[in-house]
């Protein structure tokens, strides 16, 4: 409570300490009073005042209420834009001396080199080009945040179709059993508006991080319904599941889970699909029970 | 020796322009260096360049005003800019203000070759590049760039807005081999693996609408393995 609302609170106690002491000490008279009414008077005189109590304090609990949560809400944007800025910054620190690195290994490589040299030459030319990748990703997830969306219409079956005949078609898919569930009674999908590349971008990825967490044999399912005005589309697998100490961070930039060491990825899938779902207005969610499996659900505002 | 084609390097990075000179005399042009966007003004006259390689972040004057100044002087040497900023939006707009093309740090110095090579070939010296033209025609399609829009034997088309960035990325890089992976960092401004099937998806929309056929292609033609070229002959159209 703030001090303000201290001496609100106290100032009818202090007021009547004030007249005891006053009264008391013969200060003013002390005339002994009788309070007469009816029974219906007195229980309306004491609801109004109870209820006036408990509006004021419930005006006060959502006056503070709002204030925290926008001192709340003001932290998570600054936090984002400083995110962003020094996301920004990295890169634009990075991509000079990458250049430079880049021509000067092209440099080297003009004359004929030994086969010892070729190879360290080569070896330093793949690491210079992960960097490479991974500041641009980094960049291009900051760009998300903030480039305009197209928006036209998408048709979800159409989407999740597209996304799950791509993945089939590589290696691993063929060995997993990828159901696609699309209601047709009462009624099919509603069809959603956003831009139908981003949103294909992100459930490939986590359609193909089903893939790369489970073994031959296991279940995937991409499946959609629609609950109220939003679409939920939910890719559900029989994998491993992800522990829950991690289930939190798994949102986050660059952050690879226990299992995920070994499998090839950059820690950036996750935090790019919760960023063009985000710029579509909707939420990502996801519920995984150890040795059972996980769930990422996506919601988007039907059209 | 003489008649190699002259370029200006421009970029305020030493450990830059110390590995890209030798590199691009290497590739076979006669080079010189600023070090800044009032030096590059300078060379611009006294060199008298064929082409220009400019970086967009300089300190005093950045190579967008380098670019605005030489345009406004009815300067049209062809300049290809260094970027770095990421939004394909402020690419879109550096070509509109009369870049001849762009690439994004950090490069292969031989997609930088590639990119010279082909402008040299796309440029008529003086002359405004295709990036700047308003309207373009390419046999019967028209497209009009201030408002987005295209028109097929005077018929407006109706494309998705990716698949009209496309085909005005396409059109006014015609002739040029686009890899799926060049595109895909022009028009969308990300390349994730998965974006090759993207850019199929959006030329397979451009040709439906243009009723362009692949197997006898008026306007884009498939390179197999490699990418697209647009091979209708453009030109400029009021």
């Amino acid at each position: 409570m703030k001090w303000w609302s201290w001496i609100l609170a106290l100032l009818p106690l202090g007021v009547g300490i004030l007249v005891l002491v006053l009264a008391n000490t013969g200060i003013i008279a002390s005339p002994v009073l009788y309070i007469r009414g009816n029974l219906g008077t007195l229980a309306i005189l004491g609801g109004v005042i109870t209820s006036l109590i408990i509006i004021v304090a419930a005006q006060l609990w959502a006056y503070n209420h709002r204030k925290h949560q926008r001192a709340i809400r003001g932290v998570q944007k600054t936090a984002s834009e400083d995110r962003r800025h020094f996301l920004q910054r990295l890169d634009h620190e990075l991509k000079n001396p990458l250049t430079a690195i880049k021509a000067g290994l092209s440099n080297l490589t003009y004359e004929p080199l030994d086969d010892y040299l070729a190879g360290e030459v080569s070896a330093v030319q793949a690491q210079v080009q992960r960097i490479s990748r991974l500041v641009a990703d980094l960049r291009k997830l900051a760009a998300l945040e903030t480039t305009p969306v197209d928006r036209v219409e998408v048709n979800v079956g159409e989407l999740l179709s597209q996304v799950s005949d791509l993945v089939k078609e590589q290696t691993n898919g063929e060995a997993r059993k990828i159901a696609l569930i699309l209601p047709n009674a009462p009624w099919p999908v509603p069809r959603i508006e956003g831009d139908p590349d981003l949103l294909l971008l992100a459930i490939h990825n986590l359609l193909d991080n089903a893939v790369k967490y489970t073994c031959p044999g296991d279940t995937i399912e991409v499946r959609a319904f629609d609950d109220g005005s939003e679409v939920v589309i939910e890719v559900a697998d029989t994998g491993p599941g992800i522990p829950e100490v991690e289930i939190e961070r798994i949102w986050e930039e660059l952050y690879r889970g226990e299992q995920a060491r070994g499998v090839p990825g950059s820690g950036l899938g996750l935090p790019m699909v919760r960023a063009i779902i985000e710029r579509h207005g909707g939420s990502v969610a996801v519920r995984s029970r150890s040795n059972q499996g996980t769930a990422f659900s996506v919601r988007l505002p039907a059209k | 020796m003489a008649n190699k084609p002259k370029l200006l390097l421009v970029d305020d990075e030493t450990a830059i322009t110390d590995r890209l000179a030798p590199f691009l005399s290497r590739a076979g042009y006669a080079v010189k260096v600023a070090a800044d966007g009032e030096a590059a003004l300078r060379e611009a006259v006294s060199y008298g360049p064929e082409l220009i390689v400019l970086d967009v972040l300089m300190p005093r004057m950045d190579g967008r005003e380098v670019l605005r100044e030489l345009r406004q002087k009815g300067d049209w040497t062809p300049i290809i800019l260094l970027t770095q900023v990421g939004e394909s939006a402020e690419r879109a707009m550096a070509l509109m203000e009369g870049a001849d093309d762009y690439i994004n740090k950090p490069f292969d110095p031989n997609e930088l070759a590639a990119r010279i090579q082909s402008v040299l070939r796309r440029a008529s010296p003086g002359q405004p590049p295709l990036s700047v033209a308003e309207r373009l025609r390419s046999g019967d399609l028209v497209i009009d760039r201030t408002i987005r829009r295209a028109y097929l034997n005077g018929d407006e088309i109706n494309l998705s807005p990716k698949a009209m960035s496309l085909l005005e990325y396409m059109i006014t890089h015609a002739e040029e081999l686009l890899s799926r992976e060049r595109l895909l960092d022009a028009v969308w401004g990300w390349d994730y693996p998965i974006g090759t099937r993207t850019v199929d998806t959006r030329v397979a929309e451009l040709r439906r609408v243009l009723g362009d056929d692949p197997g006898d292609p008026r306007y884009i033609e498939t390179i197999p393995g490699q990418g697209y070229r647009f091979i209708g002959k453009v030109e400029k159209t009021s």
